[in-house]
């Protein structure tokens, strides 16, 4: 994907990361945690542009939840509450062993995406999330048995080269789907040149996503929608719409990345468009 | 063995809760869901070697102001 790609007006696929399991209520009390507030959710952010929603589940005390059980509530409510949404199963989980990460995949149906970190990052002062190659290729695994397309979460560029290297010991389907995630800590520098020469730097025909934290959503989403990427965005990775006031619903959010593409002469997907772009 | 600090709370910190929630009563705050594992600890979590809250107010230092690097993924 290039400029190239901008200048034809290819679609875009806006991606809502709903709730996360980072923070929550306690951000942002807009921010859904139960099933029924997540599907909500994401019957909302579909009609505002939204072709795929990035879950996550959690306990009734907002708590991160990895169990099967859970992610099905979840799963099945947004399915009961949207049209043709594509669902994405987070097996993110810091701190959480591999056992408990591979439970998101195994609802029933599958979901047809799940995000597969591709490397380490740190989180506070005294936790790493591993992500070991092990780890990948595991969940990677377990991916194909149940049909999942894996969107590669690249939190820095060192994990560009972790891409190539599941590359070479696995056989993924075209088109490889990779975002690239830009914030602090252990992620890329949030910074237009580093979205610039990651998108360089991608495996040829690779197609991209820009996810970036706080006050980089906007920024950063809408280089990408230049470059001919596609976009994620929503309470998950930001709180707030602007500086001290913060974001009302994902759908909010949604709303404003979809007036902007359409500004910039970019379609907004559909979920079925985004299927075919993604080769579901 | 759960933090000392940790209670489950539905007010507080200016907010309220339908559920009771984390709440860290060294930081006087209630607490993001992933450091309730470390409060908890969960899986292989422990909050006497993860919790720089925990360890700043055990060690008699200033308070760790709780910060992350973002959001999830």
């Amino acid at each position: 994907m290039a400029y190239e790609d901008y200048l034809a007006g290819e679609p875009v696929i806006i991606t809502a990361a709903l709730t996360g399991g980072v923070h929550g209520k306690e951000a942002n009390p807009n921010l859904p945690e139960t099933p029924t507030e997540i599907g909500r959710a994401a019957a909302k952010a579909e009609a505002a542009g939204a072709a795929v929603v990035h879950l996550h589940a959690r306990k009734d005390t907002g708590e991160r939840a990895f169990s099967t059980e859970r992610f099905q509530e979840v799963t099945d409510a947004v399915r009961d509450r949207t049209d043709d949404v594509i669902i994405q199963h987070s097996t993110g989980g810091t701190g959480a062993p591999l056992e408990a990460r591979r439970h998101p995949l195994y609802t029933d149906p599958a979901p047809e995406m799940a995000s597969l970190d591709m490397g380490p990052l740190n989180r506070y002062d005294h936790l790493t999330s591993e992500n070991t190659r092990g780890m990948v290729d595991d969940l990677y695994d377990e991916m194909v048995e149940r049909g999942i397309k894996p969107e590669l979460e690249v939190f820095n560029d060192g994990h560009l080269n972790e891409v190539l290297g599941l590359l070479d010991r696995r056989d993924l389907a075209d088109p490889v789907y990779a975002t690239l995630i830009f914030g602090g800590g252990t992620l890329s520098p949030s910074h237009p040149r580093n979205l610039l020469n990651a998108v360089e730097n991608l495996p040829e025909n690779a197609l991209f996503n820009t996810l970036g934290f706080g006050p980089h959503q906007l920024p950063l989403t809408t280089i990408g929608l230049v470059l001919g990427g596609h976009v994620r965005v929503g309470l998950e990775d930001n709180v707030y719409y602007r500086r001290g006031e913060p974001a009302e619903s994902n759908a909010q959010l949604v709303e404003r990345t979809a007036r902007i593409a359409a500004e910039l002469g970019r379609e907004v997907a559909a979920p079925s468009q985004a299927r075919e772009i993604l080769g579901l | 063995m759960t933090c000392p600090y940790l209670e489950y709370r539905d007010a507080g910190d200016g907010k309220t809760f339908d559920v009771a929630r984390a709440y860290c009563t060294a930081a006087g705050e209630f607490v993001q869901p992933m450091r309730a594992d470390i409060c908890n600890d969960r899986f292989a979590l422990e909050h006497t070697r993860d919790c720089e809250i925990y360890l700043a107010h055990e060690g008699g230092r200033a308070e760790a102001d709780g910060r992350g690097d973002g959001g999830g993924a």
